[in-house]
């Protein structure tokens, strides 16, 4: 599994985890992230089940498992967060941040231990070891019920499926040509992507932020000018394709 | 580990396999109720001519209600032996999981911080399979007490049709009736148990 460190700052970092060579060709690839203080972290968005192994044996190079005190599901899919019940074995002490419209459908996955905390509609903030960070609404971008993070000081925006491309496993982490991005990018944002009001109300809502980096839970991650050049042509293009059959 | 084969075959789908085929039983089991009332009717309209029957029919509700008892409490446990077969398949696959993180993690410098998560699973998992083992001895051990009381039910039949012999000919073909009833009830009851039997065996 790649890893790579997208941001190092004074008191804490941020961690993609992505492109497992051992993942079975037949699911979607996915991208992980950490974000790590000197004693606590977080894991966003920690994937499917068949990628819990790949995921436990990468963070294990960065820290002790227990200090992972948080996770955090943007929506309810299972490649965001089937592996939920692995991690309950693995994590007891753990709290999860995810929608509040979801926890009864997420405990499906087997949450025993670890202790669900319902994000309200209307998003929160979360403080741990100093650091505060932002959940987002994203509602109906694609889920009826979903976040992304946004991290003041790293200046990196989580935006789980916004941005999200249905990448080759050989593709690069990062965006490297926005145009040619764009034929990753645009079926899923037209089919996946339920609503246009939602979607205008979550770029007016981000586009107050200061953003250096957005992460997508698939694909390749947008830097610097390549942030504006993809909320631009997220503005551009029609949503809810699904809705022509 | 000891039952990790039952596991590879899908033993929950046989626990409910196992419950679905006793509806057969549950539906012979009514049957000698009620041939067993009708023996009671006719041994009371018959009188003091066929007293000897009404041991006989008093067995045949009493092996009825019994076997009515037993197919419920078999249900249960095959309803259980489902959920703890289900659940050690879980377990198992947690520690198949840690496995192949132990072996992908290997040099890694925090590897060892998930080895008591790692060892709490398979701890589950033995105590799962434990549970598995001990629905499943139960299972038979219920499935074996129906098995013996048909052989019962067969020396019960044997003498029934002496009796029936020696009643009056108004009442011999109706107690003779009721006799190859009872038989075919408890030998129908015996097969599907063996069948049983026989699947569970397999695993």
């Amino acid at each position: 599994m790649q890893t790579i460190k997208l941001y190092e700052g004074q008191f804490h970092e941020w961690v993609v985890f992505g492109r497992d060579p051992e993942k079975n060709e037949r699911i979607i690839d996915t991208n992980q992230f950490m974000i790590k203080t000197g004693r606590e972290a977080i894991l966003l968005d920690p994937g499917g089940i068949e990628l819990f192994s790949s995921m436990l044996a990468a963070v294990v190079h960065f820290l002790p498992v227990d200090q992972i005190t948080h996770l955090f599901a943007s929506h309810q899919d299972p490649d965001v967060i089937s592996s939920l019940g692995l991690w309950d074995k693995t994590l007891p002490n753990a709290t999860l941040h995810a929608p509040w419209i979801w926890e009864g459908f997420l405990r499906h996955y087997g949450c025993e231990a670890i202790t669900y905390n319902p994000i309200p509609d209307e998003g929160q903030t979360l403080k741990f070891d100093g650091l505060e960070i932002q959940f987002i609404p994203a509602h109906y971008m694609h889920s009826s019920g979903n976040f992304s993070v946004y991290d003041p000081v790293a200046k990196i925006l989580f935006s789980g499926d916004i941005g999200a491309g249905l990448n080759q496993p050989e593709d690069s982490l990062f965006v490297e040509d926005f145009d040619k991005n764009i034929s990753k990018i645009k079926t899923f944002h037209q089919r996946w992507m339920p609503s246009e009001h939602a979607k205008d109300m979550w770029i007016k809502r981000v586009r107050k932020l200061d953003i250096e980096m957005l992460c997508p839970q698939h694909g390749s991650i947008y830097k610097g000018e390549d942030v504006h050049r993809f909320l631009d042509w997220l503005e551009s293009i029609e949503v809810g394709a699904g809705l022509r059959f | 580990m000891a039952v990790d084969f039952e596991l590879r075959t899908t033993f929950f789908i046989t626990a409910v396999a196992v419950s679905a085929r006793l509806s057969a039983v549950l539906k012979e089991a009514k049957n000698i109720s009620l041939e067993a009332m009708n023996a009671k009717a006719l041994v009371a309209r018959a009188g003091e001519n066929v007293r000897t029957f009404k041991p006989i029919t008093d067995y045949m509700v009493e092996l009825a209600s019994d076997t009515i008892n037993l197919v419920e409490d078999i249900n249960r446990e095959a309803l259980l032996i489902s959920r703890s077969s289900l659940t050690a398949l879980r377990g198992s696959e947690a520690v198949n999981h840690f496995n192949r993180a132990k072996i992908k993690s290997e040099g890694a410098l925090y590897a060892h911080t998930y080895d008591h998560a790692y060892h709490e699973a398979e701890k589950d998992l033995q105590q799962f399979q434990l549970e598995l083992i001990k629905n499943t001895r139960r299972l038979h051990e219920l499935l074996e007490e129906i098995e013996s009381r048909m052989l019962a039910a067969n020396v019960v039949t044997s003498t029934s049709r002496l009796e029936a012999a020696t009643v009056s000919t108004i009442y011999r073909a109706n107690f003779e009736a009721i006799v190859g009833k009872f038989e075919n009830a408890a030998k129908n009851i015996r097969s599907t148990v063996q069948e049983c039997r026989k699947v569970l065996n397999v695993r």
